[in-house]
């Protein structure tokens, strides 16, 4: 599971790359005045808010297999 | 539903500062001047590249200064558009200027009915090949700078370094502050741990404290890739980056504190009282490395960084808006953390 | 009243334990002039801006060594009947002014060592004696309480660190930059405020120890 997330993530990184290789100019980032720095921030934000969702989520698996358990204890 | 509002409030706030942050122009500026150094006795003429900017569509001819104080001026001789985003302007620099330095830097004012008035701050560098005030009194012509036009639509400033990353305002900056908000709310829970003894303001305690370290390692994040465009380098030493930094510090020893304890009593309790102790100093930090980086570095006043004077009424309308929104975000967030805390307490009570 | 009685009773057993077992000092002695002599080899020249910055990280990590040990025997049965006696304020007031002795002097001794293998670049040797008074009085604040606290979680030394290293930054920031000026590295005519901003802070951390020490004496 965390391969498939890393791998996942590498090869988003890769494809962003070749994404800005091929707009062709050498300072994509600061093109259309720097307006992609914001983009990147609001990108990086939402990858935050992604990451407290996995994070949540593992909690509630924690605590689904901690019911599972209790109600195979009680039979 | 009605419980709910709050959440609802946040993502409302949040869709509006979205959309309207983003929506919102920039107001038309000034990119770039060629050349940017001149000598005196020159008739020069300035290639400006506008930024967000209508030349062509100025019904009245674009008069444009160099300014030299707020009484000096020089007016242009002939500005020529070339195209919307681009102005040949033509300057006689006087042999001699009113002034004993050898180099002076000139800031380039335009003014145009179709865009309002813009200003590139230190856009001409004029050498003066001798020096004389007293001549440069005499040859000096004076157009002072006025009847500017004033658009009244909405617009967020145009600075030179920063230019559309200004909106970044609303989604890092504004991260900072509800970062703040959220740990004094951590604070106050701790607070009133030690007053009750009830272990449910511990777990909220701990659910902020969670939801804020995010929103410091987002805004540590977010801003190196800000300053890192605009400042030149991912970290400057920057007030709020040391701080968050600190805090994030702070916060992480809490949680292995945390760990350190099987006890739920004592462990809520040591780490209320390390929160609160913590917590106070960061407060002094916020007025000691102010001093700091004044003192070790002279230049600090070239910094593009903006302060609170420097948000007008336009970005105030999104900004404050922005920090109640991310701030009410983070509760929800710690808000679904205290209660899968609550449940799995429950659930350990039940074994 | 009865809290200063308490306080120099206190004091007074802490030096007395402190002289019985003197591997405990003599041990951080060594520490510190071992770190010295470390420092100078690694260097051979240091200037003074180096010498500065090396001369606090030095004296910062001999005082968590030295503070780390304020509550290490108050751990037996003993110890805490006997601590149910006296008013928890004067317990810590006690540590505190008895850290505040013992930093200061480890921090002349690291001066002295210091000066003496790497050259001494202080200009203004009053001034530097009042910096590190002050610094003393800062760390042995921040390091006695958070003690107190690691105390509570076995005495664990990288607690201890991680947990002091954050809440010490601003009075660290404020003496390097003080003592940067009584070494004339940096001339401020504005010193004034930087003592008193430096005062006020730790009068600050001295109120909030001594405000949270009881709720963590209750346990």
């Amino acid at each position: 599971m965390k391969k498939a997330i890393f791998s996942a993530l590498i090869f988003q990184f890769c494809w962003f790359h070749k994404l800005f290789a091929q707009t062709g100019s050498p300072d994509f980032m600061r093109s259309v005045g720097k307006i992609y720095v914001v983009v990147a921030v609001i990108v990086t934000v939402f990858i935050g808010i992604v990451l407290f969702l996995i994070y949540l989520d593992r909690r509630l698996t924690k605590l689904e297999n901690q019911i599972i358990e209790h109600d195979q204890n009680d039979n | 539903m009605k419980k709910n509002w709050w959440k609802i409030l946040g993502v409302l706030l949040l869709l509006y500062v979205l959309t309207v942050g983003m929506l919102i122009p920039l107001k038309p500026g000034i990119v770039e001047v060629i050349p940017g150094s001149v000598r005196t006795g020159d008739q020069i003429d300035l290639k400006v590249l506008g930024y967000n900017s209508f030349y062509s569509l100025a019904k009245k001819p674009i008069r444009a200064w160099l300014k030299l104080d707020d009484d000096r001026a020089l007016q242009a001789s002939d500005v020529k558009v070339t195209s919307d985003r681009q102005l040949a302007i033509r300057f006689d620099i006087p042999d001699y200027l009113p002034i004993n330095t050898k180099v002076q830097d000139f800031a380039l004012v335009l003014d145009s009915d179709a865009d309002g008035p813009s200003i590139l701050p230190s856009a001409v560098f004029v050498t003066q090949d001798s020096i004389d005030p007293e001549m440069g009194l005499q040859v000096w012509k004076n157009s002072p700078i006025d009847q500017l036009t004033s658009k009244n639509i909405l617009t967020f400033p145009f600075r030179n370094i920063l230019s559309e990353t200004i909106r970044n305002t609303y989604f890092h900056v504004s991260l900072w502050l509800s970062m703040m908000i959220i740990f004094i709310g951590s604070v106050g829970t701790s607070i009133g741990y030690l007053r009750t003894n009830n272990l449910d303001f511990d777990r909220k305690a701990k659910a902020l404290t969670v939801a804020g370290f995010l929103f410091g390692l987002l805004g540590l994040t977010t801003g190196a890739i800000w300053a890192n465009y605009t400042w030149g380098q991912p970290w400057s030493n920057d007030v709020k980056q040391i701080t968050t930094a600190i805090a994030l510090l702070i916060y992480g020893a809490y949680f292995i504190l945390r760990s350190a304890f099987e006890d739920e009593e004592q462990k809520a309790r040591i780490s209320a009282i390390y929160n609160i102790f913590a917590f106070v100093t960061l407060i002094p930090l916020l007025y000691v490395i102010p001093r700091m980086t004044d003192s070790l570095h002279p230049g600090a006043g070239g910094n593009p960084a903006f302060g609170s004077q420097d948000l007008d009424s336009t970005m105030r309308m999104i900004f404050y808006p922005a920090v109640i929104g991310w701030a009410l975000i983070g509760l929800w967030m710690a808000q679904l953390l205290y209660r899968v805390d609550r449940i799995r307490a429950k659930l350990l009570d039940l074994h | 009243m009865g809290i200063l009685r308490e306080t120099g009773w206190l004091l007074q057993k802490e030096f007395l334990l402190e002289w019985r077992n003197k591997f405990a000092l003599s041990g951080i002695l060594l520490y510190v002039f071992s770190t010295i002599f470390i420092v100078y080899l690694a260097f051979f020249n240091v200037d003074p801006r180096t010498w500065n910055a090396l001369f606090w990280i030095i004296v910062l990590f001999a005082a968590v060594n030295a503070a780390v040990k304020s509550f290490a025997q108050e751990n037996s049965q003993r110890q805490l009947y006997y601590y149910t006696l006296v008013n928890p304020i004067a317990v810590i007031l006690s540590k505190i002014l008895y850290n505040i002795g013992l930093l200061f002097l480890i921090s002349l001794l690291t001066w002295l060592g210091f000066g003496f293998v790497a050259d001494n670049p202080v200009k203004d040797p009053g001034q530097f004696v009042l910096v590190i008074f002050l610094g003393s009085l800062g760390f042995a604040i921040a390091f006695t309480f958070i003690s107190a606290i690691s105390a509570k979680a076995n005495n664990n030394a990288t607690l201890m660190a991680i947990m002091s290293f954050p809440v010490i930054i601003p009075v660290l920031l404020t003496l390097i930059k003080l003592s940067a000026n009584a070494l004339r590295i940096l001339q401020d005519t504005d010193i004034g405020t930087d003592i008193t901003v430096l005062v006020s802070i730790n009068m600050m951390l001295l109120g909030m120890a001594l405000l949270l020490y009881p709720f963590l004496w209750r346990g």
